[in-house]
């Protein structure tokens, strides 16, 4: 799922109080591309993921994901937009925890279509915790948390998944695990994905980098030779 | 300002809708027990004085030998003043208007030493126009007489007329009933007049009857009574009783009793319910803060500190709602005594702010938020800087809830509805607070929807299904059967029964209790007779007596009890047959061969129950009858009913006030409950918006996962409700009354319904944020 920003712009707050999260951010991610926004904190990151996932609207300019102009839609439609389209993986993982792995995911796989209980269950599969379904978040580990929030994301079957810090509150080898796992999503599945974070390193397996800087793009290049999720090091 | 209070006060701005509904919550509780607890003391200083001023009577004496027990009781030790004097009733006549009335002796050449009335118009009896009358307030009230008119009595040859010399209000009859069985008279079917022992004499034909003893400083003194009680008994006294027994002052503890009962229940319920919702608020609030307290502790704040801002939480409400709450109190307490006071005629006014009150109405509402924010304060002192500054959020360990446990194939319902049957474990004692505050709010509810059902029960129970009769008529001399049946040829007349009610000593095991005993056909229709919900008839071979003499007599069924009437001159030893459940009064009734048998005679008719037609003028017959000339006075049961009904209106409006706090103190506790139960899964509810999902569906979620909470609540708090209303029914309960509960099946799903509806409006704020959450935030915040 292809995405282009055109002059975007979101100010937070009005007057002498106003924050420019983004400034006429133009950018522009093919469909099926692995990306890396990195930036230090403020910088616009996070921003930028949340106009792209519709969860918030620009104060100017345009966000068109698969062609859809995401921030003229209202929100009724954004709500539909978002469930067919975006996954989300957040960096506090952010499950229920009165449900099992197998039924946070089932709760968003029954948001899409019939069939959520066979998608759930492959979508854990997929990632690694076929043995671990009926599981309360509570006796996960939290790598183990971040992979059923990823699989939870991936239960709709959407084109495209947008990742906000998701190693940021694991330790490093489940964090290159879980990376890994969103790299062979992207190759195998085709899926556009979009990882905001601070860590430069994580760069480094990415299709593409962008950097941001005080709600600007301030270096945007392709990555040649993209790392393997396992040989990352921080 | 410490920069600890201001942060206490910007947070209380933040969550201002639960510190208000906290603060809301504590009002209502200092506010009714202010108010009740204060009317209650005022109107029982009010009966204390008045009883002093006019020096009310400890004990009343009637028959026997009065000259030679007065003599005797005034020699006593404790006995201050004692006063002969006559009491009897004989017919009024106010224009067309026939009542029944009561004429009570008082000295022309001054006030009685026991007694004393309050001139409230023209002037006290005149020793040398020894006709004039004093008129109680409530026949002149309801006649219109003023010192000037007259007005007739029947001596029992003919009609006399007596001049009004002035308006008066006695102790005596404050609640202005004619005995302590017929507590209920409508003052245009009962007046009472005060005449000079002459006039009285001349009236009623009879010499003193009665002794009215006053204590010294009109104290209690149970020793006295009873020595007096003895003395009474062996001068031949038919009937002893005490102040506190006194008809009228009997129905007005009744009141002040329900006062005193409401000052405590109600305060109690609306103060737990405060603690409640303050403990849910302040124990969200620390968990929310906890990066914020770690970084306090970290930073040097004392674990004391901690701990006392957090107090802080609670005593803000509490303060916010107390303070304005005790002057609620005093100011409602000011205005319902004097409400009350002018309606029943009380002649002395106590009105007063009593700082005792106000001062424990404080200390109450704030000890009530401060144990709630204990517990919270303290887990918030208990903290480890270094485990809370970092953030996580216990996720909780997650587990079936016990329905899936112990119902596997609930495991294979939709997830929406696991989520709702497991959000009401993830916080048991959340839950258990929620479901408690519910328990406690149906209580408030149905113990005043309790009161009205029963009430409504009783009244129409008695009007309805055990009296039958459209009216009674007085006779101005005993009638035999054939001038009863004579009734039936006035138009509108359906038919007539003779009755016969005869003021008796009923004697068994060493206690003695006055009451009536009312002398009915065997096979009356106008009158029916229950065991429980059984219908029985009067029986030949003995008497039936009501249900509270079993206790206060010590018998039961087939046990003899004597029967003094002193009117007839009778004492006969009779069976109890059977027991009578009625809930007014305690009389003994008896078949007229039955009363025949007793008294060894045909006993006359003093009065019959006539039935109308169902078309019937009952304004016509009224007016038909009283034009008889044997005809002495009329009484309408409908008048009675309607009266009735009219007071019922008072009590409607002070229940309806409990139902409408109730239903605040649900709405604040459920709010606040509902409120920390949305807040504290802000986040998943943004993921999940995030993900796609609709709002009308997580408002559906959140929605169905608070009312099951309800749900579980309601059963629990309709089981609790019933049993407290029948309590405090019970607890009204006496020889005059008897509460027993009836409540409508009605009542219980409708309390059921009103608390699912407060559950589900109290929810909306809540939902409204929700509608409104910034899910870019909530999503990426660390907790939320």
């Amino acid at each position: 799922m292809s995405i282009e920003l055109e002059l975007v712009a979101k100010t937070y707050g009005e007057g002498t109080t106003a924050v420019h999260a983004l400034k006429e951010t133009t950018v522009s991610i093919p469909n099926g591309q692995f990306a890396v926004i990195l930036g230090p904190s403020g910088s616009g990151k996070t921003t930028l993921l949340n106009l792209i996932g519709s969860i918030d609207s620009p104060t100017a300019g345009t966000v068109r994901v698969g062609g859809v102009d995401v921030g003229a839609l209202d929100a009724e439609a954004k709500t539909v937009f978002r469930r067919s389209s975006v996954g989300f993986v957040f960096q506090f993982f952010n499950l229920i925890p009165t449900l099992t792995a197998l039924e946070n995911v089932e709760l968003a796989a029954e948001l899409t279509a019939n069939e959520a209980s066979a998608r759930a269950h492959r979508a854990l599969e997929q990632v690694g915790l076929g043995d671990r379904l009926d599981h309360f978040p509570g006796q996960l580990s939290g790598g183990e948390q971040q992979r059923v929030a990823i699989a939870r994301a991936l239960s709709k079957q959407t084109p495209l998944l947008l990742c906000d810090e998701p190693t940021g509150e694991l330790d490093f080898e489940t964090g290159r695990l879980i990376l890994d796992l969103l790299h062979r999503l992207n190759r195998e599945e085709g899926k556009t994905i979009l990882v905001v974070t601070h860590n430069a390193v994580i760069g480094d397996m990415a299709d593409r980098v962008i950097r941001l800087h005080s709600g600007e793009v301030a270096d945007d290049h392709l990555n040649r030779q993209p790392v393997a999720a396992g040989e990352l090091n921080w | 300002m410490t920069t600890l209070h201001r942060k206490l006060l910007r947070d209380a701005r933040r969550q201002r809708a639960q510190f208000l509904a906290i603060a809301v919550t504590v009002f209502l509780g200092v506010t009714v027990y202010g108010a009740t607890y204060d009317s209650f003391r005022n109107l029982e200083a009010s009966y204390g004085e008045t009883a002093t001023e006019f020096r009310f009577a400890n004990l009343f004496v009637a028959g026997g030998d009065p000259i030679g027990f007065a003599e005797e009781a005034a020699a006593i030790d404790g006995v201050e003043s004692v006063e002969l004097r006559s009491v009897g009733d004989a017919p009024f006549r106010l224009g067309d208007h026939k009542l029944l009335g009561r004429i009570v002796s008082v000295p022309a050449a001054g006030q009685p030493t026991v007694n004393q009335v309050k001139v409230l118009d023209g002037t006290y009896l005149d020793a040398a126009q020894p006709s004039g009358v004093l008129v109680e307030e409530h026949l002149a009230d309801e006649f219109a007489l003023t010192p000037g008119d007259a007005l007739d009595v029947h001596d029992g040859d003919g009609w006399i007329t007596v001049d009004v010399a002035g308006v008066v209000s006695s102790p005596e009859y404050i609640w202005p009933a004619r005995t302590r069985q017929d507590l209920l008279t409508s003052p245009d079917d009962f007046g009472v007049i005060f005449a000079s022992p002459e006039t009285a004499s001349r009236l009623l034909s009879i010499p003193p009857n009665e002794v009215v003893v006053y204590y010294s400083d009109g104290d209690v003194n149970a020793a006295l009574t009873a020595e007096l009680t003895t003395l009474a008994r062996d001068s031949g006294a038919v009937e002893t009783y005490t102040r506190e027994e006194q008809a009228s002052n009997a129905a007005l503890e009744q009141d002040l009793q329900g006062f005193e009962e409401m000052s405590l229940f109600f305060p109690i319920l609306f103060l737990a319910a405060a603690s409640m919702a303050a403990y849910v608020m302040i124990n969200r609030l620390v968990y929310a803060q906890r990066p914020q307290i770690g970084i306090l502790l970290a930073e040097g704040y004392t674990r004391r500190q901690i701990r006392r801002h957090y107090l802080g939480y609670g005593v803000l409400p509490a303060l916010a709602g107390a303070i304005p709450g005790v002057v609620a109190g005093a100011v409602l307490a000011r205005l319902i005594t004097g409400w009350y006071i002018g309606i029943i005629s009380v002649p002395t006014k106590v009105i007063e702010f009593r700082p005792t009150t106000a001062i424990i109405g404080l200390l109450v509402g704030l000890f009530v938020a401060l144990a709630a924010s204990l517990a919270p304060a303290r887990t918030a002192s208990r903290m480890v800087p270094a485990e809370v500054m970092r953030g996580n959020t216990p996720t909780g360990r997650g587990r079936l809830s016990i329905p899936e446990r112990l119902l596997p194939p609930l495991r294979r319902l939709p997830i929406r509805w696991r989520m709702a049957m497991r959000g009401v474990e993830r916080s048991p004692r959340r839950t258990l607070y929620t479901i408690l505050g519910i328990v406690l709010s149906l209580m408030l509810v149905l113990v005043s929807w309790g009161m009205i059902d029963t009430v409504r029960h009783i009244v129409d129970r008695q009007f309805f299904d055990i009296q039958r009769e459209d009216a009674r008529v007085y006779f101005t001399a005993p009638v035999d059967t054939d001038r009863v049946a004579a009734l039936t040829e006035v138009p509108g007349v359906d038919r007539a029964e003779p009755s016969l009610e005869v003021p008796v000593s009923v004697t068994a095991n060493g206690d003695q209790y006055g009451t009536s005993l009312i002398i009915l056909e065997a096979d009356t229709d106008m009158h029916a007779f229950y065991d429980g919900n059984t219908e029985f008839d009067l029986s030949d071979d003995g008497v039936v007596a009501g249900r509270a003499l079993s206790g206060l007599l010590d018998i039961e069924v087939g046990d003899f009890v004597s029967l003094t009437a002193p009117d007839l001159g009778v004492s006969v030893a009779a069976p109890v047959v059977a027991f009578v459940d009625e809930p007014m009064g305690t009389l003994v009734y008896a078949s007229r061969p039955a009363a025949t048998a007793f008294a060894g005679g045909e006993l006359a008719a003093t009065s019959a129950l006539v039935q109308f037609t169902a078309d019937a003028d009952r304004a016509e017959i009224r007016q038909q009858l009283s034009e008889l000339p044997e005809v002495a006075a009329f009484r309408d049961a409908k008048a009675l009913y309607d009266m009735l009904q009219d007071y019922m209106g008072l009590f409607y409006g002070f229940v309806g006030v409990m139902l409408v706090f109730g239903a605040a103190m649900a709405f604040a506790l459920i709010f606040n409950a509902m409120s920390v139960n949305i807040a504290e899964r802000k986040r998943e509810v943004a993921t999940l918006m995030a993900e796609g999902m609709d709002k009308g569906t997580i408002s559906r979620l959140i929605t169905s996962e608070n009312l099951v909470v309800a749900l579980i609540g309601i059963p629990p708090g309709l089981v609790v409700g019933y049993w407290m209303s029948s309590l405090a029914m019970g607890s009204f309960a006496t020889d005059l009354f008897r509460f027993d509960l009836f409540m409508q099946w009605t009542t219980l799903v409708w309390s059921a319904v009103a608390m699912l509806a407060v559950a589900l409006i109290s929810q909306w704020p809540g939902l409204r944020a929700v509608r409104r959450l910034d899910i870019a935030r909530i999503a990426k915040e660390r907790s939320a």
